[in-house]
């Protein structure tokens, strides 16, 4: 297996990269669901369980890296609910219609932090779930290669769309089109910017799709997979035991139990 | 016993009310390469298509006549085969690299095993069949590399290994050398003879001359049927391949004027003993009729007068943003009215030397003045009135619905009056030949023509600078003489004509000046007899390129002038014999 970083993926062997790619799913839908179903006091322990699972695996430094740019977002998150909180408070500041309360602030504060155990548990996923081996694993477990097929070509021509679009711009711009200046002159860039990316890209899939035939993608034969996505049985009990628990959450939940 | 057995082949396409073949026979055993030329829409596609089973069960058609594709086991009738069936017995290649590859699957090694995983093959077999495909195509160094990743001649061998492993006995190419650099293209020739010394049976279409003398065999197709089969040696000299449009390789001139057997037409080392040793055979002959006549329709009373323009590159670095040093203090003038031809290996800073000329890159260090004024602070929608530029890739900008309009969009954004805007669209259609085209969608044309429809589009423009990134690529002969006529005619009216190219016999034959570039600087610059010569041999080998054939022989010869066509070395032999008597 190559050993180069793809998208965000961070090549390793730890205990987590080795979990079979649907328990580290299946465990990235509990932390989604747990985070807004638990009370807020729940939180901080999310938040740890994330940070060890970053710090035994040796990926905190870049997890706080990747938190640069989405920390604009939790700050926005934070005071865009501290401001706007609805009903009557006491308020601190009054700006306007809209004022600082102590309940808008503790509000914002428990939004924040339950996206953020999202993204970090998200990121945490990312780093160490190879797409290819995520696909395979599904595909194992039943989900249409086909479809995994597209969703992986997607990711990789991803790339190259974005180097197309560079070499349009520049053909169109050595054609006389003005890139720049006003809104007008921009709309008016717009048809001969996108449209070679769209005629191009029906051409390429004439091609594409003979070649693919000819290696057999049409083929109805039983497929099998040169990927092996290891599952272990321990992975096994641990999709179970989560599968479970977020079970008892949700009918905990729905029995009010964790109210208050 | 792998091998292809076409039989009375006719296919018309659904909508079409003529044949795209028209009864077509022919055999390809096992350890032969079977090429086909001709024409771009003379049929070759389509037969390549047919004989890997896309057509029709892909591509939709009418099919009538037979293919049997033999292996080990038995045989299969391509035409009602289905993909389980096809898949190990038959594989094809086109032209274009990247599209070849699956773009699903992060190594090369994962992409062989990509056809492998569709037929069904257990996975305790791939490794050991990737790895013996893998060492027989020479890929194994590139095993863990990403495919999208590789140069353009790796991920053509990576393609055909991915053919080549699913245990494919008779493997199609549709173009393959279309749209490489000249070592690509003699890497994919030597692959092609492997791979039939290995026992596969190979059937190739082509229009590199190379390519074709690979093959034991040659067939030359004109609208949808066979008009000459032999030797390639042989058969490429013949009048009808050249009524088929079909220039005769310079190598197969030579190697009749010295009298050497078809099957050694090939062969340079035997075509200069034999020009050497004996009188030769004056073969040279007025052009067949169906070389485009030289003259212009570019008429200079309807062409606004341009002012000659000069061009001065002073001490021009261009490090990327990624850091990779593409240009390192290069110096260049150009004096108005120049033809400039730029040489030298992918990657050695061809592209990234032209694209500073209208300001699409900017200079890292040194100074770009065109016409006497540093070109620093303007724009490229204002340079691009002086320097014209045409891309490689025409499906980069194409995208009106009819080729007129897509030609007048750059004199629209010059800003020309209407009555100008339609003088130059005619113009440049009738110099283009595209005038019966003029009502067409650009995507109806095939790639040929929609590099020609790219380049009316930037002679519309009127520009006294012209700048050509491969002209020549993906052409068929005459699509290359039209391109030739345009040059003449584009300098005739003492405009400037730079152009990036791999086709070493069209920049000899074109350019009075020769650049070439080597990891970012000019390595030599001069006149073709001097860029040519023996003595440049190994600077030329050092940036991956070769002599044009007629010079390579004459320098076997020991001959000291140097020749870039047939005709110039005919006449040197003649001479010499001459002398002799």
């Amino acid at each position: 297996m190559s050993a180069r970083p793809v998208g965000y993926y961070r090549p390793g062997d730890s205990w987590l990269h080795v979990r079979h790619p649907l328990s580290k799913l299946v465990a990235l839908v509990w932390f989604t669901v747990v985070s807004f179903v638990l009370p807020p006091v729940a939180l901080p322990v999310l938040g740890i369980l994330v940070l060890v699972a970053a710090i035994s695996t040796d990926l905190l430094a870049p997890l706080i890296r990747s938190l640069r740019v989405p920390a604009v977002l939790f700050a926005s998150i934070l005071i865009v609910n501290a401001f706007f909180f609805p009903g009557s408070f006491e308020r601190i500041i009054s700006i306007g219609p809209v004022g600082l309360s102590w309940e808008g602030i503790l509000f914002g504060v428990i939004t924040a932090a339950r996206i953020f155990v999202v993204f970090v548990a998200s990121i945490l996923f990312l780093f160490t779930t190879l797409p290819d081996d995520l696909l395979e694993g599904l595909v194992d477990k039943g989900a249409s290669h086909r479809l995994a097929f597209v969703v992986l070509s997607a990711i990789q021509l991803v790339p190259r769309l974005q180097n197309r679009a560079a070499a349009i711009q520049d053909a169109q711009q050595a054609r006389g089109l003005r890139v720049q200046g006003s809104m007008a002159t921009r709309i008016r860039a717009l048809i001969p910017l996108t449209g070679p990316i769209v005629l191009g890209s029906l051409i390429d899939t004439r091609e594409r799709t003979l070649a693919l035939e000819a290696r057999a993608f049409g083929s109805r034969r039983d497929r099998t997979a040169y990927r092996i996505v290891r599952d272990p049985s321990i992975d096994r009990w641990i999709r179970l035991l989560i599968v479970l628990s977020l079970a008892g959450i949700l009918v905990a939940a729905f029995l009010g139990l964790l109210a208050g | 016993m792998n091998g292809l057995k076409v039989d009375e082949l006719s296919v018309r396409y659904i909508g079409r009310s003529e044949r795209a073949l028209d009864e077509i026979s022919l055999d390809v055993t096992a350890g032969h390469i079977v090429a086909l030329a001709g024409r771009t829409g003379s049929g070759k596609s389509t037969l390549c298509l047919a004989s890997s089973g896309l057509v029709p069960r892909v591509v939709r058609a009418a099919v009538t006549g037979s293919i049997l594709l033999g292996s080990a086991d038995c045989e299969v009738e391509a035409t009602k085969a289905n993909a389980a069936d096809l898949g190990g017995r038959v594989g094809i290649v086109f032209s274009t690299p990247s599209l070849q590859l699956s773009a699903s699957k992060p190594t090369v090694r994962e992409e062989l095993a990509f056809g492998l995983e569709n037929l069904g093959i257990a996975r305790a077999e791939m490794d050991g069949r990737i790895d013996a495909a893998m060492s027989r195509l020479g890929v194994e160094h590139l095993a863990d590399r990403e495919p999208l990743a590789l140069s353009g001649g790796e991920q053509q061998r990576v393609a055909i290994a991915a053919i080549v492993v699913m245990g494919t006995g008779v493997v199609v190419l549709d173009e393959p050398t279309a749209q490489l650099d000249p070592q690509g293209t003699s890497e994919i020739t030597e692959l092609l003879s492997e791979m039939a010394a290995d026992g596969r049976a190979v059937l190739v279409s082509e229009h590199a001359a190379d390519v074709l003398g690979a093959a034991g065999s040659c067939l030359v197709l004109d609208k949808g049927r066979v008009v000459a089969r032999g030797l390639p040696g042989e058969v490429l000299a013949r009048s009808e391949a050249n009524s088929a449009g079909i220039d005769p390789p310079t190598v197969v001139t030579l190697a009749i004027a010295a009298g050497v057997t078809a099957s050694a037409a090939f062969n340079e080392r035997a075509i200069a003993a034999g020009l050497a040793a004996k009188p030769v055979r004056d073969v040279r002959e007025p052009s067949p009729g169906t070389r485009i006549e030289e003259t212009s329709h570019w008429e200079p009373i309807l062409v606004r007068a341009t002012t000659p323009v000069s061009i001065e590159v002073k001490g021009l670095s261009h490090t990327y943003a990624g850091g990779v040093e593409a240009l390192r203090g290069v110096d260049l003038a150009i004096s108005p009215g120049e033809a400039v031809a730029i040489i030298g290996q992918n990657g050695s800073g061809k592209t990234t030397l032209v694209k500073h000329l209208n300001g699409l890159l900017r200079p890292t260090a040194g100074q770009i003045v065109i016409d006497g004024r540093d070109t620093a602070s303007r724009l490229v929608s204002d340079l691009a009135r002086t320097v014209g530029f045409v891309f490689q890739d025409p499906d980069d900008q194409l995208f009106h619905s009819r080729v007129d309009r897509e030609v007048a969009f750059g004199p629209r954004n010059m800003g020309f009056d209407s009555a100008h805007i339609s003088t130059v669209v005619e113009s440049a259609l009738k110099l283009t030949r595209l005038t019966d085209q003029r009502a067409t969608n650009p995507y109806d044309l095939d790639l040929s023509t929609r590099k020609l429809v790219a380049l009316a589009g930037v002679l519309a423009t009127e520009s006294p600078v012209l700048v050509l990134d491969e002209p020549t690529m993906g052409q068929d002969g005459p699509g290359r003489h039209s391109i030739e006529s345009i040059i003449r005619a584009w300098r005739s009216t003492g405009r400037t004509v730079i152009a990036i190219s791999h086709d070493m016999e069209f920049v000899a034959r074109n350019f009075d000046r020769i650049v070439v570039m080597r990891q970012g600087q000019i390595v030599l610059d001069g006149p073709p007899s001097m860029v040519f010569a023996p003595t440049n041999v190994t600077v030329l080998e050092s940036t991956g390129l070769r002599p044009p054939p007629a010079a390579r022989i004459a320098a076997l010869m020991g001959l000291s002038v140097v020749s870039f066509d047939a005709a110039d070395l005919i006449n040197a032999s003649l001479a010499i014999s001459a002398s002799r008597q």
